[in-house]
């Protein structure tokens, strides 16, 4: 059964490099669904027996952070009619070595943190490589609606450090999960109050601007 | 030393012309076109071999070298390989560098050719070739850094042999990795989509063919027979990481890299149908991911 | 010993030959260059001696130098730098006669002769020296020999500026060493190399000791963020001077660390780490911010940096190799570090030598004026060429056999067992470093001497003579007699690399396997030829039935392709330093004539003078501070005695 884990987390660090290389926002919206369905398999390969709290987990990431939240954003680009993210603060090919470092670190730090022995060696490091990746995203992208996609995979980080702590604090990941609401609600602001209108507009370098 | 070796290298050395056909076909059929005869360019080569050359006042004696310069690089890489699944023709510890400097030392050949002419078509696709290549090298060095370390191994002889069936099983994510990023690098190393277009017709956005412009003759054909070789050469990479074989009688294991190597031609002529070229400024991206994807694997075994 | 101090004066004895006999140019010429090859030659007899049975030759002069003991000798690692130094160092002496000659009526040609043989000495002077005393001086003269020789053309002003960033770095250099060697030698009962070894340096003052050699070795073998003094000093010195100080002179860093590895023996880790990102990062930068050269001379010093990041990588892998107890590793990585070493003194040398031969031929040694020199100039073209595939590591040539070395130990220390592993991802750094090498060295072959000429007009360059051509030839034959029979100078390698990791034997497996597999290196580069020459046969036979028939090169429907219409070497590098962004260092003007990028030194036009410029800004700045009123003054003092008695009250208070 820990091959199979091993197997999702390694899918969820592509999936972070996905996110970190592609230019459309629609695919990166995508990364973002497929990452949250893998982060939904996790806990049922983590924990071989089946409990009704582990599958309501599952099946609650799954319906969140694949289908709802990925819905609502593929809809706030055709509202917003942003298709690509055009002028990242670092190019596409600086952030792909930057993430490699940033999973290099994460596993070199994950060897020193002084936390006990989980099922698998993978998920401490891997929760942390996919933190750093979304705060790449969210730091270095200037389009709007990329950076909730950045908050998403930062959560997902989160979320799997939970789950490597999963046994000591039962209830971590369920309180991860409740993360979600902030993305929704930055959908919901983009949505709404139609900072959709105009293309420049989403971009959030121009929030500087709004000083007096 | 039994004969396999020699018979499967020859197999594949003969071989080789024929995986741009099922490439192309592959596509044709996907596009709903009927395409050309997919043994096209063993003709081709034939037809070549028999023309007189045509050589630009321009040019000096580099240009004439190159091309043989290319082809035996490629050739003795090819010794290298294990194609049987079992030992290379010739072997040694640290062949994997080898193995990388002749390849490119054909590059460097065809790329002074290049410059030779003179023209600002062929300075353009050299300029663009030798950018591929600085980006494509580290990460096929990643790659083989990741079979050395599942295997112990300093030649390629060890590393894509019976070394590596045996470690297969235990290091199984990190060598899918790694021959997901050398496909990538057989994308690029070899002109195909979505690096680079070998049906073009717009010298202004070719890579390897519009290098090649000047050339005729059994200049040419030398040329494109060491691509569709090197071609084999990776795909044979690709076969021996993904598909162990080192534990199968060698003539099975020859047969079987003949079938993978249809296979990749295959898969790169259905990439072709379905994948449109990367913008050239998009390109040091793809192949820093593929970079990545072997990095991803090395960490995974360091660990 | 008795044979390096009679060949070392009769080098001497060359220079003072060119100083004294310079009213009969051509007697002075050839005595120059026949007492200095003479000369050579005998010192290299006890080098090859040493190298080949393993016996040091130990001198101790009698007491009547300052500074205590003066001692020289030879050992396995001081052999093979005086092999390096003189096999490259005679050629260059002599091609430098026929190099300077047109200059004979402006300048002082015979006091450059005399020099190059003080430098030549001063070089062989280090690493022979085997106390701290001798080995100081001998430094401080190579180092002011090299700046005079910089400076030959002095009436320009680049040349002045490039001589005095020298200057001031190479003392900075002569000052770290000196405190390093004072600190070293605090408790040593002598200063010769053999008393201070096997001082404990894992303690703090060790530490000092450590860094203090990183930054005055590295600025001599010019590291990385230090290395910002040689392309400058390397495209103003006259060209033969150029492949001196190139091929050579930066090897004296090189042996300077390495001489403290051979005395200190187990090092702490953070140094050999440091070795290897040092070597990373000069490798990386080197090849790139070469790559955006326009000038030919300071593309090949901007390369010099990346072969000594190679070069240092090997050091790092055989540092850390001993570190963690795996000897294999570190003579592995010391070996391709030490035969990186020689190879770079030959093929860099040939390159200057033949750039110096285009900039003679040509007037001009910017590549975009330049192309198809090679057809007025095929001998140098061709040997031009060697070189470049020598320094690309590509087969069947000398860089290949030290890179392939280095880049096994890389890759055995990823197999090995321990902290060690880590290292082995800069085997991917190499590769970098090989594909941009290749993309470097095409441009320089394909716009200099390939193509048409781009600048019309003068007269067609024209072949230089035998004394340059003779020494290019020489070097040439000698990269590739390395790249097809390795074993001739892998194995002394090897010894040298086993002298200085103490603890190995040519018996453990991994070793055993490099020796065994150098037939086979040799084998692959004959096999390669063979089929070229083969297939070669073949194209001929082919053709010879069809025929062959000449045009102009195809130039699509249009017009028909002018020299201007060519790819400049800006253009050609452009895609690639594009895609590396600030870290490239070129400024790109993209403007109505053309295409044009221009380098920037990142370290020193990027960072050195920008912080000195607000240095000087504020220093005149606080300048008002000095207003001449004796009041002001008064006032002053009072503040800074109220400033130290409330620092008083203060610290009182907390005690």
């Amino acid at each position: 059964m820990t091959r199979l884990s091993d197997l999702l987390l390694l899918l969820v660090v592509l999936a972070d490099f996905w996110v970190l290389g592609t230019t459309r926002l629609s695919s990166t919206i995508r990364a973002a669904a497929f990452q949250g369905a893998l982060l939904a398999a996790l806990p049922i390969a983590l924990h071989p027996g089946l409990s009704i709290h582990i599958i309501g987990l599952g099946v609650g990431t799954l319906v969140v952070k694949s289908i709802v939240l990925p819905t609502f954003l593929q809809r706030a680009i055709r509202e917003a009619s942003v298709r690509r993210e055009v002028e990242p603060l670092i190019g596409f090919t600086a952030s792909l070595c930057l993430g490699a470092v940033a999973v290099a670190l994460s596993f070199a730090i994950a060897q020193r943190l002084p936390l006990p022995e989980s099922q698998t060696a993978l998920l401490v490091p891997v929760a942390l490589a996919t933190l750093i990746v979304g705060l790449i995203v969210l730091t270095t992208r200037s389009k709007a609606l990329t950076q909730v996609v950045g908050y998403l995979i930062l959560e997902n980080g989160i979320y799997v450090f939970g789950l490597s702590q999963a046994e000591r604090v039962p209830f971590l990941v369920d309180l991860g999960v409740l993360l979600d609401v902030f993305v929704g609600v930055f959908i919901m602001g983009i949505v709404v109050f139609h900072i959709n209108r105009e293309f420049d507009s989403l971009s959030s370098a121009q929030l500087t601007e709004l000083k007096d | 030393m039994t004969a396999t070796p020699f018979v499967t290298l020859l197999a594949v050395l003969l071989a080789a012309p024929a995986l741009p056909g099922i490439a192309t076909r592959a596509k044709s059929l996907l596009t709903g076109r009927r395409g050309a005869p997919m043994l096209q360019l063993y003709a081709d080569l034939a037809k070549l071999a028999r023309k007189g050359a045509v050589y630009s006042r321009t040019t000096t004696l580099v240009f004439r070298v190159a091309p043989v310069i290319l082809t035996a690089g490629v050739l003795v890489a090819a010794f290298l390989l294990p194609l049987d699944g079992r030992t290379p023709i010739f072997g040694f510890t640290g062949d994997l560098v080898a193995f990388a400097g002749l390849l490119a030392l054909g590059r460097f050949a065809l790329v002074l050719a290049g410059l030779d002419t003179g023209s600002s078509f062929e300075g353009m696709g050299t300029s663009r070739e030798v950018t591929v290549a600085a980006f494509a090298e580290p990460a096929l060095l990643l790659s083989l850094t990741v079979l050395v370390l599942v295997t112990g191994s300093l030649s390629l002889g060890g590393m894509l042999g019976a070394p590596l069936a045996t470690a297969w099983p235990a290091a199984a994510p990190s060598l899918v990795l790694a021959g997901a990023s050398l496909f990538m690098l057989l994308l690029a190393e070899n002109a195909r989509v979505p690096i680079d277009d070998p049906a073009t017709h717009l010298e202004l956005t070719m890579i390897h063919e519009v290098i090649i412009l000047d050339h005729s003759g059994p200049d040419l054909a030398l040329v494109l027979y060491a691509g569709a070789v090197k071609f084999a050469l990776f795909g044979a990479l690709v076969v021996s990481v993904l598909v162990p074989r080192g534990r199968f009688d060698p003539w099975v294991a020859g047969t079987m890299l003949l079938a993978g190597l249809a296979l990749i031609a295959a898969l790169v002529g259905v990439i072709e149908a379905v994948m449109a070229r990367l913008r050239m400024d998009r390109i040091p991206q793809f192949l820093v991911t593929a970079g990545a994807l072997a990095g991803l694997a090395v960490i995974l075994l360091l660990r | 010993m008795i044979l390096v101090g009679t060949g070392l004066l009769l080098i001497l004895a060359g220079g003072v030959c060119a100083v004294m006999l310079r009213r009969m140019p051509s007697v002075a010429d050839r005595a120059f260059a026949a007492l200095v090859t003479g000369g050579g030659l005998m010192a290299a007899f006890p080098a090859i001696a040493t190298l080949a049975d393993g016996r040091s030759r130990m001198v101790r002069l009698p007491p009547i130098g300052p500074g205590g003991a003066w001692v020289f000798g030879l050992d396995r690692l001081s052999a093979w730098f005086l092999f390096t130094i003189l096999a490259a160092g005679t050629m260059i002496a002599v091609y430098g006669t026929d190099y300077l000659a047109p200059e004979r009526h402006e300048r002082p040609i015979a006091a450059a002769h005399g020099l190059l043989a003080v430098l030549l000495v001063a070089l062989c002077g280090v690493v022979t020296s085997q106390a701290v005393v001798p080995f100081l001086v001998a430094w401080e003269v190579m180092a002011v020999s090299a700046y005079l020789l910089v400076v030959f053309e002095s009436e320009r002003a680049d040349v002045r500026r490039a001589g005095l960033i020298y200057l001031v770095l190479t003392h900075v250099s002569t000052i770290a060493l000196l405190a390093m060697f004072a600190g070293w030698g605090r408790n040593a009962p002598e200063l010769t190399f053999g008393a201070l070894a096997d001082t404990r340096v894992a303690d703090a003052p060790g530490r000092v000791i450590l860094a203090l050699a990183l930054v005055g070795f590295g600025i001599k073998a010019g590291v990385v963020p230090v290395h910002f003094w040689l392309p400058g000093a390397h495209a103003a010195a006259p060209s033969h001077v150029s492949a001196l100080l190139s091929g050579v002179m930066l090897k004296m860093g090189i042996y300077g660390l390495l001489r403290m590895m051979s005395l200190l023996g187990v090092l702490p880790a953070w140094w050999g780490w440091t070795l290897l990102g040092l070597g990373l990062v000069s490798g990386v930068l080197g090849v790139l911010w070469a790559l955006a050269q326009h000038d030919l001379k300071r593309l090949l010093a901007y390369h010099s940096v990346e072969n000594i990041g190679i070069i240092l990588l090997g050091m790092g892998v055989g540092a850390l190799g001993m570190t963690y107890g795996q000897p294999v590793v570190a003579v592995l990585g010391l070996t391709g570090a030490l035969l990186h070493t020689l190879n770079h003194a030959l093929f860099k040398s040939l390159l200057f030598l033949g750039a110096g031969a285009v900039g003679r031929a040509t007037g001009t040694r910017m590549i975009d004026q330049l192309g198809g020199v090679g057809r007025w100039m095929p001998l140098t073209a061709v040997t031009f060429l060697v070189g470049s595939v020598a320094i690309v590591g590509l087969p069947p040539l000398n860089g290949f056999v030290s890179e392939w070395i280095v880049l096994q130990a890389l890759l055995r220390s990823g197999a090995a067992a321990g902290g060690i592993r880590v290292a082995v991802v800069t085997a991917a750094g190499l590769g970098l470093i090989g594909g941009l090498a290749v993309a470097c060295f095409t441009k320089v072959n394909g716009v200099v001497f390939l193509g048409r000429p781009r600048s019309s007009g003068g007269v067609p360059p024209v072949e230089c003579g035998p004394a340059s051509v003779g020494p290019m030839l020489a070097l040439a034959a000698a990269c590739l007699a390395l790249g097809v029979y390795p074993a001739l100078a892998v194995g002394p390698a090897m010894d040298v690399g086993m002298s200085i990791a103490r603890g190995a034997s040519i018996a453990d497996a991994g070793l055993a396997a490099l020796g065994a597999s150098l037939p086979r290196v040799a084998l692959l580069a004959l096999t390669l030829l063979g089929l070229s020459a083969l297939l070669w046969l073949v194209r001929g036979y082919l053709l010879a039935r069809s025929g062959v028939a000449t045009s102009v090169t195809w130039a699509g429907a249009g017009a028909p392709l002018t020299a201007r219409m060519q790819y400049t070497a800006s253009s050609y590098a452009a895609p690639l330093l594009g895609a590396f962004g600030a870290v490239a260092g070129v400024r790109v003007r993209a403007a109505a004539p053309g295409f044009h990028s221009e380098p920037i030194d990142l370290v020193l036009d990027g960072t050195v003078f920008p912080v000195w410029r607000r240095l000087a800004r504020l220093a005149h700045e606080a300048r008002l501070l000095q207003a001449g009123r004796l009041r002001w003054y008064l006032l002053y003092v009072i503040l800074t005695v109220l400033a130290l008695l409330l620092y008083l009250g203060h610290t009182a208070a907390a005690r």
